[in-house]
């Protein structure tokens, strides 16, 4: 009996401490969101964190991320478009290709690359800067380091993803049409890839794509610095927040993929 | 608490302690001073001219070239400009100490408070150095208040 009573003490714990992590990341986000919309926030130094995040995240990897897109792309292409030829439905092959990959596949490849590089990077910085006491350092000697350290960060990455997320699209646009239509153009023709962009990426579409990827790049800045806010200030702990960090990040990016999923096609 | 201010440095002040509760009561007493001390680090990933930019560009709202040569014009009168583009890690106690010192000079604060400098300099004469660093910074500080403790009154004699 006092076994289950421990065991049940123990789960009740872990499930109350899960509950608190959640609360926590809550609260971070809405000051985050206020601190984010706010002028107060920037000025030039802030302007220029801003800038380094962007350059870290977005500009460093553009060459090589939207290699890696085209070639992902084009084996997308390929393969729908066979199959749909294969089957009689090359008619429909255009639309299926924009729906797979431009809504939805490109989107959360784009998010899931910046969570595993950027993102892991984020909360092992934030995590060493609270251990290490740099933080602190700067509140002492007057510095908000929400201010100049968290927000820009925040500002940068979302502004990356998004940034990532339109060049991988347009991308992965301009491959469908040379693929589809321009090397095999005996059934389809430019004005039909025209009018199927039209509506496919009506304005109800683009304000979900446009909106999921903008809480995709919030959630995967904000999730890591606040875990690497919440370490305690022992060295060992570092790996354990990015590891949480990482899942609670996870499980937050399939969250807003399956709450945008619901929005279009239920 | 014994008190003694050296010539060099006429805006030099150091403060002897009785022990540590009598420390933490004068720092509290002063929330208006910037404190250079062990526990409050440099940011790590940043270069010495960097965390001197970063703050005073952010106190000031100045350009980062014009923040650059404010921060470089105060290494060189240091004596430290060679150590501007390291990371604190490849910082010896010297160089780390002096960029610590001028992240504090740069938000030209009333007084800046140096926390027990022996923890901070470690393997060095650093009444000494402290005396020559202060007087190479003639100019840019209001007062400078060393805290140590009493029982190092001894190395703040003359000969030191």
């Amino acid at each position: 009996m006092s076994a289950l009573h421990a065991w049940l003490t123990l789960r009740g714990h872990g499930v109350s401490e899960r509950l608190f992590a959640w609360v926590r990341l809550s609260r971070f986000a809405l000051a985050a969101l206020i601190g984010v919309l706010s002028p107060a926030t920037y000025n030039k130094a802030t302007r220029l964190v801003v800038q380094k995040q962007i350059y870290f995240t977005a500009w460093q990897i553009l060459p090589g991320f939207a290699a890696f897109s085209a070639l992902f792309s084009f084996l997308i292409i390929e393969i729908v478009g066979s199959t749909a030829r294969k089957y009689g439905f090359y008619d429909y092959a255009l639309e299926l290709i924009v729906r797979i990959l431009v809504l939805e596949i490109l989107p959360l490849m784009t998010v899931l690359f910046i969570a595993l590089r950027t993102g892991a990077a984020m909360n092992t910085e934030v995590a060493l800067m609270k251990i290490q006491n740099e933080l602190d350092a700067l509140q002492r000697i007057g510095i908000d380091p929400m201010r100049l350290e968290l927000l820009p960060r925040v500002v940068g990455g979302t502004i990356s993803v998004l940034a990532l997320t339109a060049v991988n699209i347009v991308v992965a646009l301009w491959l469908t049409h040379l693929l589809i239509v321009d090397f095999n153009p005996w059934t389809l023709t430019t004005g039909d890839f025209t009018r199927m962009i039209g509506r496919v990426l009506d304005i109800p579409a683009m304000i979900v794509l446009w909106g999921k990827t903008l809480a995709f790049g919030f959630a995967v800045t904000v999730i890591p610095i606040s875990e690497g806010l919440s370490t305690p200030k022992k060295l060992f702990h570092a790996p354990i927040s990015v590891l949480r960090g990482m899942v609670r990040l996870f499980f937050s990016l399939m969250l807003i993929e399956a709450a945008a999923l619901g929005i279009v096609y239920l | 608490m014994l008190d003694s201010t050296d010539k060099p440095a006429a805006k030099k002040r150091v403060i002897l302690l009785a022990g540590d509760a009598e420390r933490r009561q004068l720092i509290e007493e002063h929330p208006q001073a910037i404190l250079v001390s062990e526990n409050l680090p440099l940011r790590a990933n940043l270069s010495v001219l960097e965390n001197l930019t970063v703050v005073l560009q952010f106190r000031t709202n100045t350009y980062i070239g014009e923040a650059n040569n404010t921060a470089l014009t105060l290494l060189k009168q240091a004596g430290y400009a060679d150590c501007a583009e390291q990371r604190d890690p490849d910082l010896t106690y010297e160089e780390r100490f002096v960029a610590k010192l001028l992240r504090a000079v740069v938000l030209t604060p009333p007084i800046i408070l140096i926390d027990r400098p022996a923890q901070l300099l470690p393997d060095s004469n650093y009444p000494f150095f402290l005396n020559r660093l202060l007087l190479a910074l003639e100019g840019r500080f209001e007062q400078c208040w060393i805290l140590d403790y009493a029982w190092n009154a001894p190395l703040y004699s003359r000969r030191a």
